[in-house]
């Protein structure tokens, strides 16, 4: 009997989940190490380079991602066409307007590793601009993961009186003049 | 398996090229192309894989640990716990058990892993316990939290 049972718990092993990731306002590169890992399988004891133990991963809200810094207009995303003068580079910012879901795409591919598995890994990923899933991938969802980053609120998300019990470090006198 | 080649050696009394061709092709029937008939691209690739299967048994130990380590890492993560503070926080308490049975234990027996992870989650809570003292400063110290 103990065979049956154990048949049975093996048999969910290998099952794949479907992981959910809201990527409003956080930077795609920590959104990327977790897509990674997940499509990887890494985050799984039985983890083997070789066994496909990989699972899907939902990443919402591509459009309304957050760079860091300069990104948006210093980083640049570099591709040859392959014909001659066919070097392309565009930044960040372009590269977003063009198509929202590649930048988290180029960020997830580049950390696979580079093997014949890579295309495979990327095929569980599904990306979304916005936060509209199509019926069948929600009905698959299994877990929803945290987000990396708290979302700072905008001073207009404030009420009146937090603003007013806030610290201030200096208090202008009555004829400072403001420029 | 039926090992003629010794028969055949006694049968035939002393060296001969047919044999010898034999001896090394036996190692090459597996491999891809001309590679596994033609004796003289046998003996480089059989030779070459020789060299590839010596250098493989030092690698193998290498890879077979950092295996193991994604594995502990990846059931330690379950645990929201780092792999480094499991490993070390366990070393502190002299659990003797080595990486490749940490993480037979992480696939097989998922609860006694739990166990291990609350033993090292609680031998670093000590830890900082320690390093945190009695909350009063070292003598001859003066600082801010005195004045107070």
């Amino acid at each position: 009997m103990s065979s049956f049972s154990r048949s049975a718990q093996q048999w969910a092993t290998f099952a794949r989940s479907w992981f959910l990731i809201d990527a409003r306002m956080q930077p795609p590169g920590k959104i990327a190490t977790m897509c990674s890992v997940r499509l990887q399988g890494k985050h799984k004891p039985i983890y083997h380079a070789l066994s496909d133990c990989g699972d899907h991963v939902v990443v919402l809200n591509t459009k309304h991602i957050a760079f860091s810094g300069n990104k948006w207009e210093q980083k640049v995303y570099s591709s040859h066409t392959g014909f001659p003068g066919g070097f392309k580079q565009v930044t960040a910012a372009q590269l977003h307007l063009k198509d929202p879901k590649a930048i988290v795409r180029l960020a997830v591919y580049g950390m696979l590793p580079r093997n014949l598995h890579r295309r495979t890994m990327m095929q569980r990923l599904h990306i979304f601009p916005e936060d509209e899933l199509p019926d069948d991938i929600r009905a698959n969802l299994t877990e929803e993961l945290p987000q990396p980053r708290e979302i700072p609120r905008k001073l207009s998300e404030y009420t009146q009186e937090e603003i007013d019990a806030f610290p201030r470090l200096w208090i202008p006198p009555e004829d400072y003049k403001m420029k | 398996m039926v090992f003629l080649t010794l028969s055949c050696w006694i049968r035939n009394r002393g060296p001969d090229r047919f044999w010898k061709v034999q001896e090394l092709l036996k190692h090459a029937r597996h491999f891809r192309g001309r590679k596994n008939r033609c004796y003289k691209l046998a003996l480089l690739a059989v030779r070459r894989a020789f060299v590839y299967a010596t250098k493989g048994r030092k690698l193998k130990k290498r890879n077979m640990r950092t295996l193991w380590i994604t594995r502990i890492a990846a059931a330690t993560r379950e645990h929201n716990m780092k792999y480094p503070i499991l490993v070390h926080n366990l070393n502190k308490c002299s659990v003797q058990l080595n990486r490749r049975v940490i993480s037979d234990i992480a696939i097989t027996e998922p609860r006694t892993f739990l166990s291990l992870a609350k033993l090292a989650r609680a031998r670093q809570q000590e830890g900082f316990q320690a390093a945190l003292g009695d909350g009063k400063e070292p003598p001859g110290v003066l600082s801010r939290v005195m004045l107070q």
